[in-house]
């Protein structure tokens, strides 16, 4: 197979733009973060912002080598820079340096290096090269094995390195599983999951259960068991109140859950006897499941208790509004509010923000640089940087149907997802939407690893596109 | 379903998720932005600036010699922060151990294994604002404990926050303390009691408020309300007459495990109270004065030393006449139903008016005043009230017990109540009103209000002076005022209390000895009769200077006559004054010898003062003009020499010699804090003079 030997053709030029735009906007924020209006240099080299125009200046002499690299290498190499990569980050955990309690970084003289940002490229391409094999199949174990390796193997030796923010971004690959023709139900179930850890924190664990069940009841429904549905309904709502009453008049005090969970099992009795009769396999597997997710809903008290440490907790806690602690955990996103809030429609403008300034936001050029954007530029500034990435997404999205080797498809749904994943956590931190985890914004966020790492892994893509026409392998 | 329309309802699902995701933001955004944006301006606002407290110094209590006796006294609390920003585990456990070793070592409650333990605890608990020890350190101290490791890492990386007290001590003791009052624990609210309550507002000063704007990473102070700090309150009170007043009666009351007494010591000119002494028993032997201010807060029946106020009235009215005689019988005599007693055995028989006052006939006294005023008590409580007796005395100390003088027609008033009334019962007076009383008629009849405080001062400067307030010019005639002057002396002189007669100087006054209604159970309840035996009067008798009262409540019941219980107090306490005031004269040869041709000359010291002093005295003084602020004299042969002692700013100066005031003003000026140990003139600081000076150092005075 002959690959172009014109390496700048077919370049996706509005990506580029798009790109330019954040990365500009992003560095202006930098400096705006860090000026220091009694200052009389404009930019003194050891700043921050002398050291992100460094760290770009170089990037574009990078982007112009990976142009010039065949698109054949990135397949040929995938596993082997993945190998290297788990070796860095290995290393990383045994004579890393620690930095804000995570040891997942390299010194060498002054500048700081954080594999893990490079490991996303490398498990992008490794988990490309894995589906994109012609005769891949997504429920193979053999496969599953594979990917899931590819996927939690760094995952795993990120959260050792105590960098859970970083860790938490892999299961941004389960996007790119879906597109690949992994069930619904799974990202369905995840998603489900998560939401059940979220409510059981904040309700009572029997209306969980009992919604859980409406919802397998709702399914019964639609998979044509109408009657079922109904009867098990009956019979669960019928035995709860029947051991309820009973326990009323023994006083003694089983609580909700226990009449509650008799009533389930007693319908399941008669579901299961249904099941067999009728053979019917589909709501077997969701008789399983709605134990399975009745068990998890049971154990997530346990898990929130045993398994989470108590920053991790505190974090979700505050996140969920059920801790009020604003010089504790919730300082950062207090200041983070106050400080995009604060901006109002039309912002301060540039360089007037003075909550981003003067350390009244906690990492503000680093986790926390949203915050200079919505204090400086206001609605107007925080809507156009998040309508750019919603372009950037969906142009990696566009890019990547287009493609005709499995390869690059799939490589381009893992920077989409990866995208998505730091923009989501990052700017849904910074208004509290979610947990204060510390990754990091692409392209805003000040850092020579992660902005090398962000410009890398869209660029891979890029390059990867230039021979979208063929087929790589 | 094709595997087209799969991958489309598969992409759609993504970019829904997307879509979705970035609305929600989106919406958050415009929430945070738009629609609560006044509330989160108004936030930033209040971060960007922020105002602090400065609060005022409260003021000092002086005794008359300007001695402080109250004073506030920063102490400090060592809390820590054990999460503090910079605190990593590295520096946690690197300092741990020497840390705990010399908190140990410091406090010396705990071993360091310990304290070890109780930090690592209160860490691993995630304790922000954790109390390393409760016990209240000094400023001194404090320096010290910055220093171990990890705290002097400071607050954000060593977690080190020390919690400032204003504590309030009282140098002297107990001394007095009861008069000088205490603070609430909480410091807004100011004076609980006495003096510190009655001026709060003058010792507590204003605070001041300073605003700071957040400008460039650090706060630039915007505006500045400087805290305007109490002022010293310049008692009556001498300290030196207060300790002889407390040890005697502290010895008094033990001596009969009394339940409590008071003695109070008042100059008769001014109504100045030097003394007053409030003893209670806590337990047995033991006595403390911070309980109640029974000088002020109880009134009970005076007994026999209300005789005095049947006398003026009797003689006023010209009912009686000194020499008048009077059948006091045997010893008992009934009013009504209501058997009279005297305690003399056998009864006193026929005696003068001036024997039944001087010998404290119970019989003689309320006969005197119930065969002329029966017919018209009214008549016999209007001149008691003419003296102002029914009137509290309006004293500043909060707590003053109205006295209580029945009035006839009231509906307590019976038939019994006029002769009892004339010993001292039925009536209720405070010791400090029966004094106000006596040192009326010490005073030629003029009747002045206690007074407690002479003046308000700041910085030893001299801001207001409080003069006397008359309550009764005349409480009555001279005729009348001599002869009970001449009655009271006549008591100590023959009467009922000889034993406190001495040849150096004369006391006029008068015993009590009250027996106390007890409730319910009346003057005899179960514990036996309760008595109250007491001392008013004044010395010495013919130029009164002092007057003073004893009371000394419920006595063992041995002994209970005021002459003797009360009255050694009085005596002692009555000696002490003579003496001091006997000293206060100089020898006039001796201040002859400083006279002849040799001028004084002085410390050093401000130019101004010092020049004011001179010219007061009248001494003639060379080079006035030196434009320098301090000054050091030299004695020339017919003039005093002012010598500029300039102090550069960049160095310590010499203090030695100076005040307190003084040196802390100088030494203050140039930046350096200062501790001072001691009372009197600098004899010693802890940086040598001539030192270059760092700011903010701390040096110590010694004084001596």
């Amino acid at each position: 197979m002959r690959v172009t030997i014109r390496p700048y053709k077919n370049i996706d030029w509005f990506t580029v733009a798009i790109y330019s735009l954040l990365v500009v906007f992003g560095w202006l924020n930098i400096y705006a973060a860090n000026f220091d209006p009694e200052a009389t240099e404009l930019l003194r080299s050891s700043s921050e912002p002398a050291k992100q125009l460094i760290w770009i200046g170089l990037s574009l002499i990078m982007i112009g080598a990976l142009f010039l690299i065949d698109s054949k290498f990135f397949v040929e190499f995938a596993y082997i820079f993945f190998g290297i990569s788990i070796l860095l980050l290995l290393m990383a955990l045994l004579f890393g340096v620690e930095i804000n309690g995570a040891k997942a970084w390299f010194q060498l003289g002054p500048v700081r290096f954080q594999p893990a940002e490079l490991t996303k490229v490398a498990a992008g391409l490794a988990l490309a090269r894995v589906m994109s094999r012609y005769n891949f199949q997504m429920n193979s174990w053999r496969y599953v094995l594979k990917m899931g390796m590819v996927v939690f193997l760094p995952a795993i030796i990120i959260l050792m390195q105590n960098d859970t923010g970083s860790a938490l971004v892999y299961f941004a690959f389960f996007l790119v599983f879906f597109r690949e023709g992994m069930s619904p139900v799974v990202l369905f179930l995840g998603a489900l999951a998560a939401i059940v850890l979220v409510l059981s924190l904040l309700y009572p664990t029997v209306y969980i259960m009992a919604d859980l069940f409406l919802l397998f009841a709702g399914y019964v429904y639609f998979e044509k068991q109408k009657k079922a549905a109904l009867i098990i309904v009956g019979i669960t709502a019928l035995v709860f109140i029947l051991i309820f009453g009973v326990s009323r008049l023994l006083e003694k005090d089983f609580g909700f859950t226990i009449p509650f969970l008799a009533g389930v099992a007693a319908s399941t009795l008669y579901l299961t006897g249904q099941v067999i009769v009728k053979r019917l396999p589909g709501i077997g597997i969701g008789l399983l499941l709605l134990w399975g997710m009745l068990g998890y809903t049971y154990s997530t008290h346990y898990v929130f208790d045993s398994v989470l440490s108590d920053y991790q907790k505190n974090r979700i806690l505050v996140m969920l509004g059920l801790e009020n602690d604003p010089q504790g955990i919730g300082y950062n996103v207090n200041q983070s509010k106050i400080a995009i809030g604060s901006g109002g429609f039309y912002g301060k403008g540039f360089l007037q923000g003075t909550q981003t300034k003067f350390d009244f936001v906690p990492e503000q050029s680093t986790d926390f640089i949203f915050c200079t954007v919505g204090e400086e530029w206001g609605f107007l500034g925080t809507s156009m940087v998040i309508l750019l990435f919603l372009i950037l997404l969906f142009r990696i999205l566009f890019l990547a149907e287009r493609q005709h080797s499995a390869f690059s498809r799939i490589y381009g749904y893992g920077v989409a997802a990866i995208f998505f994943m730091h923009i989501a956590i990052n700017i849904g931190m910074t208004i509290g939407l979610a947990p204060v985890i510390g990754i990091p914004l692409p392209f805003f966020s000040y850092g020579g690893s992660s902005f090398w790492g962000f410009t890398i892994l869209l660029f891979i893509f890029l390059k990867l596109d230039t021979n979208r026409a063929e087929l790589i392998r | 379903m094709g595997i087209k329309q799969k991958i489309v309802f598969r992409l759609a699902i993504i970019y829904l998720m997307f879509g979705g995701l970035v609305l929600l933001i989106l919406f958050e955004l415009f929430n945070l932005k738009v629609i609560e944006a006044a509330h989160w301006k108004e936030k930033a606002r209040t971060l960007e600036s922020s105002s602090i407290v400065i609060e005022a110094n409260r003021g000092n209590i002086l005794d008359e010699n300007g001695q402080k006796i109250s004073l506030s006294v920063p102490s400090y609390r060592i809390y820590m922060d054990l999460h503090a920003h910079g605190l990593t585990s590295h520096l946690f456990n690197s300092g741990i151990d020497s840390l705990s070793l010399c908190l140990s070592r410091f406090f010396g409650d705990k071993s360091a294994s310990a304290y070890k333990r109780q930090l690592v605890r209160a860490r691993k608990n995630g304790e922000r604002y954790h109390l390393v020890n409760g016990r209240k350190i000094s400023y001194m101290d404090l320096q010290q404990v910055r220093d171990f490791p990890i705290f002097r890492q400071g607050k954000n990386t060593g977690g080190f926050i020390p919690k400032q007290y204003d504590e309030r001590r009282h140098p002297f003791g107990s001394l007095a303390s009861r008069t000088i009052g205490k603070l609430y624990g909480e410091k807004t609210k100011g004076g609980m009691v006495g003096l510190e309550r009655a001026y709060d507002n003058v010792l507590k000063g204003t605070n001041g408020v300073s605003t700071w704007k957040r400008i460039a990473g650090s706060w630039i102070p915007e505006e500045e309300i400087p805290p305007h700090d109490g002022k010293d309150l310049v008692t009556t009170l001498n300290i030196g007459l207060q300790d002889v007043a407390e040890q005697s009666l502290r010895k008094q009351l033990k001596q009969h495990d009394a339940h409590h007494g008071v003695a109070i010591l008042m100059e008769v000119e001014t109504g100045a109270v030097k003394a007053m002494v409030n003893l209670y028993r806590a337990r047995p032997g033991v006595y403390i004065e911070d309980h109640f201010n029974y000088a002020i807060g109880e009134a009970m029946e005076p007994g026999s030393t209300f005789k005095l106020a049947s006398m003026i009235a009797a003689l006023e009215d010209g009912a009686v006449r000194l020499t008048d005689s009077i059948d006091a019988g045997n010893g008992s005599y009934a009013f009504y139903d209501q058997i009279m007693t005297d305690s003399h055995h056998g009864g006193f028989g026929k005696i003068t008016v001036r024997d039944a006052f001087e010998k404290s006939s119970n019989i003689g006294i309320s006969r005197i005043v119930f065969d002329n005023y029966k017919d018209n008590p009214r008549r016999f409580v209007n001149r008691l009230y003419s003296i102002g007796l029914n009137k509290p005395l309006g004293v500043e100390i909060k707590g003053e017990d109205p006295p209580v003088i029945k009035y006839p027609g009231d509906p307590s008033w019976s038939g019994v109540t006029l002769p009892w009334m004339s010993i001292g019962y039925e009536v209720k007076m405070t010791p400090l009103q029966t004094l106000a009383f006596y040192n009326a008629v010490a005073n030629n009849g003029e009747m002045v209000r206690p007074m407690f405080v002479k003046g308000i001062s700041q910085h030893g400067k001299k801001l207001k002076e409080f003069d006397p307030v008359v309550l009764n010019p005349s409480i009555c005639s001279v005729a009348t005022l001599e002869k009970v002057q001449d009655l009271l002396k006549g008591v100590v002189e023959r009467g009922t209390a000889t034993n406190i007669r001495n040849n150096t100087y004369k006391i006029a006054g008068k015993t009590g000895t009250a027996q106390l209604a007890r409730g319910a159970s009346g003057y005899d309840g179960k514990d036996g009769v309760q008595y109250l035996a007491s001392f008013a009067g004044y010395f010495p008798a013919d130029r009164p200077m002092y007057s003073c009262i004893v009371a000394v409540n419920s006595p063992s019941n041995n002994v209970y006559y005021g002459n003797v219980v009360a009255g050694k107090v009085f005596r002692e306490i009555a000696d002490r004054v003579y003496a001091l005031s006997y000293e206060k004269l100089p020898e006039s040869s001796s201040a002859k010898e400083v006279n002849e041709g040799v001028y004084p000359w002085s410390k050093g010291g401000p130019e101004d003062e010092l020049g004011v002093i001179f010219d007061e005295l009248g001494l003639p003084v060379q080079d006035r003009n030196l434009n320098t602020e301090w000054v050091s004299t030299k004695a020339l042969e017919h003039t005093v020499k002012f010598r500029s002692k300039s102090i550069p700013r960049t160095i310590v100066p010499q203090t030695k010699g100076m005040g307190a005031k003084d040196a802390v003003a100088i030494l203050e000026n140039r930046g350096l804090k200062v501790a001072i140990s001691g009372v009197g003139k600098v004899v010693k600081q802890s940086i040598k003079p001539g030192r270059p000076i760092e700011k903010g150092k701390t040096i110590v005075i010694y004084l001596e």
